[in-house]
Formats: C-alpha cells, structure tokens, sequence
C-alpha cells in the first residue's frame, strides 16, 4: 500500500478510501476548533435542507443553468477548435484561450448593457467565463495528435477536409467528453459566482450566499458537500457516457 | 533459368538529396524500377532497400511514399490513365510525380486510427478504391480469411497483437488498391513462424498483379533478399556527408530470385557476405 506503482484491487481501494474519509470525520469531530461546525451539526443541517423544497427548488435553477451554458460553450468550442487548425482561425482560437485571463468581475457592467434581462446575464456571463478553459482544453487535445494520425489519412488519399474530419472531428470526438468532465469544476465554481448577481431567480449560489451573510455555517458546510456530491457525480456520469458511447476508450489487451 | 524481360520503368528516382538544415542525410540517390515480365505468370517486383542503422532508410522511404519533400530531385511513378482523361487514346499509361496517397504505405509500428475497429479502418480504405465500387464489402471479407484476421474484425487495434496489426495495415493498403507498397522493416519484432507467414504472404502479394511494386526497407538483409528480386544498398562514400546508393544487385541475373529454397544455395551466401561488405 505504500510501494510506489503497487496495483491494489478496486475493493480493497473502496475499504482504504472508506477508512480515510472515516478517520477525517473523527479528527474533525473531536477537534477542539470552535467556530467550525462539528460535522454532527452540518449533518442534521444537511438533512433539514434536504427535507424542504427550498434546495429542489434552487438545485433544479442552478443545474439547467449549468446545462443550458455548456451545451452552448461545447458548441462555441468545438466550432472555433476545430476551425483552429485553418491558419485564418487559429489566431480566433487563440485569443479566445487567452480569455482565460480576463475577470467575469470586471466585464459585468459591459454584459448588462448588452443583455435583455437577468437570466441571459447570468448564462452569457457564463459561457463567456467557461469557453475559454473548454478551448484551452480541446486545442492541446488536437495539439497532441501524433503526425501519424495525419500521415495515415494521406496515404488513404484523403483530402485536407477529409483528414480533418476524421482525425479531428471523428477521431477526438470521445475527447469532448473528457473536456467537459475536467472543466466541469469550473462550470460548477463559476455559478456560484454568476448567481450571486442575480439573485432574484434563486439557485444555489444565491442560496450559499444567504447563509453567508447570516454566518449560518453548517447550513454553508452541508450545500458545499451537496455541490461536491453533485460534482462528483457528473464527474462520475461523464466518464460512465463516454466509455459507454465511445468503447475504444476502454480496450485494452485481452 | 526462367526466361524474363525487364520492361518499361514503374518508378524512378531522380537526383534525390535530403537535408535537414546543413545536414545532409541523403544525396546522389538515382535508380528505377522495370515491369518484370515472366511469361504465364503475373509477375510483380519486389525491391528490397538495406543499409546500417541511421543511413537514411526510412527518410528515403518517406520521400518514396510522397509524405516528405526531398530537398531536390523528384520520384516519378507511371499509371494508368483515368478512362476519361482519354477517351479512345492508344496511351494508357502516364508519368508523373509521385503524391501522398500513390502508395500502399505500411508504417513501421502499423499505426491505424485507435477509433475504428480493423472492419471500419479496412473498409475507409476499400471505398477509396474505384474498381471495388459495390463489392467493398466481399473484398474485404475476402481478404480477412485469406490473411486470417476475419475473427479480430470487430477489435480496435489496441487489442490487437503486433502481427495482426502488421496484417490489418496491409490489408488495408490492399484494398486501397495501390501498386505500388512501401513496407517499413515488416520483418522486426516476429517469431519465427510469422516471420515465414509474412514472407509468404508478401510473396502472394507480389503475384497478385503484374503491376504488383513491394519496395522492402529493412536491415534483416538474409529475409529481404530472399523474397526480392533486386536489392539497394543504402550505405556511405568516403569523405561526403550522407548516404547514397553505393551498390544495386540484380538477383534475377544471379538466379537468386523466386525460388523457394534459395537460402541453401551457396551463391546467396556469398551474395549476403557481398552485402554486408558494403554496408
Ligand atoms: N527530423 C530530422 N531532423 C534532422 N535529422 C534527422 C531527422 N530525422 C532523421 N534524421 C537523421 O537522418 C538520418 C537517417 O535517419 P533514418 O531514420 O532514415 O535512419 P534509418 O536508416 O531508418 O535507421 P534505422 O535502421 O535505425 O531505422 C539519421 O542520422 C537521423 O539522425
Ligand atoms: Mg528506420
């Protein structure tokens, strides 16, 4: 368990996780910090806001928001990689990736002036906050292609386009799930950030928000872990998608 | 000895050189391959191409295979000419440069696209030759029993042992219809027993069509002269940077070529020592 590269079977890598997460309740359960909630508190607050609608409620705005904002940043990417490998767009591309760069903050009165009304605030802001990791992602994607992928579709005498195609288009079509799942977290961040602007139509961030201002901590606590849950299990739905829509990704050597 | 006649040029190098910066790494590199005719056979040729470790085999095989520019000096391929470019003409046959996409290219490590099981990648290639047009499918087919991937068809090629992959990638190459087949050290990393299965196989290859070219690059010069019938020595001339064809053996005339049991003749001892004297 402590040798480098050891392999230990998927069960007994539950038990170890199990003990681990186990052993850090308890350290924090019985440590003596005062103004951190025990993890008992933050249970019964968890159950409390699982037993009302308030969490549905705001949970369901918050997901189809998230949904909504990367079904369209996974459009806007895909177009602007894919057309990056043509000189014209690749300058396009690579300004969108050093967007990265600038803060949602700073361009929030710019977006306000240019959206209708709170919602399409909310999900510009968003896409614009999440396109440029989602690039970053998929252009070192198609950096990485090995020239023999190339060299390979020329000797089947492929066009340009072709190539394109089924290298790109084809060939990393499982990667966009793989993109989405690890930019997912920033999605997930950014909407708490984004839906503190707008407070009117509910959500989790302005839920979060509201606790914080009345320093009700387990309550904070509990809907971090119930983000992380959910964080977690797209994480999880991700990877179970792209396997199942994509099984190349999971042939090995029999 | 079986009666022969070498006839028009398939392939021609012309004045290859190959740098890369200053560096030279190939120069001077002239020679041509001829039809070989043999009467009552569909005889094809097979070249194979040796040299030491770092002489510029497989740069020379990518130039051949149209995927790198040479620094100068152009390979000129002769085909036949699409029907309708002339309608009626007595000349069925055209030169020109070689392009990506001319040759049948069997990489070194057999790369296929690691999204497409060995059915799809076989059957990309088929639809991209003219004359299968409606029969991509029983080609195929046919060609999967014939070389013995037919129960591997719905794999990807990461689960595929390395003589199949070697197996799928000339298929594949086949069914795409090429005459011409470039094959990077196909004799590498095989046991025994492949090692006669890829001989004969590249052998039913090169009877196949008259048109049939396998250019072998390889530095298992005893296999590589057994199945050719010429052999280019890729090797040094004192005191010029890079390699050059230092030597060209017509195995035919020495009556080395297409027979079965030639590595018990003496002569092709004595032509495998001359080889290596030169490399
Ligand atoms: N991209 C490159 N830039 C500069 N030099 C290169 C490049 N690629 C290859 N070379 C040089 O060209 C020479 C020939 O390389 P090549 O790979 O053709 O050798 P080879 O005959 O195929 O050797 P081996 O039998 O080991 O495969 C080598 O000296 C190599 O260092
Ligand atoms: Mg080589």
């Amino acid at each position: 368990m402590f040798k480098p590269f050891e392999k230990i079977s998927k069960q007994n890598f539950l038990i170890m996780v199990g003990l681990q997460v186990f052993f850090i309740l308890l350290v924090w359960q019985l440590s003596p910090i005062g103004l951190i909630p025990q993890p008992t508190h933050v249970l019964s607050a968890l159950g409390q806001l699982l037993g009302t609608r308030l969490l549905i409620d705001n949970l369901l705005v918050s997901l189809l928001l998230t949904l909504q904002a990367m079904l369209y940043s996974i459009l806007i990417t895909l177009v602007f990689s894919y057309l990056s490998v043509i000189p014209f767009f690749h300058s396009v591309a690579q300004f969108i990736v050093k967007c990265r760069y600038l803060t949602l903050t700073g361009l929030i009165f710019i977006f306000t002036l240019l959206t209708k009304d709170g919602s399409q605030l909310k999900l510009s802001l968003l896409i614009f906050g999440i396109v440029p990791f989602f690039t970053t992602s998929f252009l070192a994607v198609i950096l990485r292609i090995p020239a023999q992928e190339y060299e390979l579709c020329q000797t089947l005498g492929y066009s340009r386009w072709e190539s394109l195609y089924e290298v790109i288009v084809i060939g990393k079509a499982d990667q966009v799930f793989e993109m989405v799942r690890q930019n997912f977290a920033i999605a997930w961040m950014m909407i708490t950030m984004v839906e503190g602007l707008n407070m009117s139509e509910g959500g989790i961030g302005a839920l979060l928000i509201k606790y914080n201002k009345y320093n009700d901590l387990p309550h904070v606590i509990a809907l971090q872990a119930i983000i992380f849950g959910i964080g977690l299990f797209f994480d999880y739905l991700l990877g179970l998608l792209r396997h199942w829509l994509f099984p190349y990704t999971m042939a090995h050597k029999k | 000895m079986t009666p022969y006649t070498k006839t028009e040029v398939l392939l021609q190098a012309k004045d290859l050189q190959l740098s890369y910066g200053n560096k030279c790494i190939l120069h001077d590199i002239n020679f041509s391959i001829r039809d070989i005719i043999r009467p009552g056979l569909q005889q094809g040729q097979v070249v194979s191409l040796v040299g030491r470790s770092g002489m510029g085999k497989t740069q020379l095989f990518r130039i051949l295979s149209g995927l790198q520019k040479p620094t100068s000096g152009s390979i000129i391929i002769r085909e036949r000419k699409p029907a309708e470019v002339s309608p009626g003409s007595i000349a069925v046959f055209q030169e020109r440069a070689v392009r990506p996409g001319d040759m049948g290219v069997i990489f070194q490590n057999y790369y296929q696209f690691g999204w497409r099981t060995v059915r799809q990648s076989l059957l990309l290639a088929a639809r991209r030759n003219k004359l299968l047009e409606g029969k991509e499918e029983d080609t195929m087919l046919q060609y999967a029993e014939q070389f013995d991937v037919i129960d591997i068809l719905h794999r990807y090629p990461s689960q595929l042992s390395g003589g199949q992959q070697q197996r799928v990638s000339i298929i594949q190459q086949l069914l795409k219809g090429a005459n011409f087949l470039l094959l990077d050290e196909p004799f590498s990393g095989l046991d025994v027993c492949v090692l006669d299965k890829v001989v004969e196989l590249l052998q039913q290859v090169s009877l196949s069509d008259e048109l049939k070219t396998l250019i072998i690059v390889s530095h298992d010069i005893a296999t590589a002269v057994a199945i050719s019938d010429t052999v280019f020595i890729l090797g040094r001339t004192k005191g010029v940077e890079g390699s050059t064809l230092v030597r060209s053996i017509d195995l035919i005339e020495r009556g080395l070529a297409w027979q079965k049991d030639v590595r018990r003749e003496r002569e092709f001892e004595e032509t495998l020592e001359e080889i290596k004297a030169c490399l």
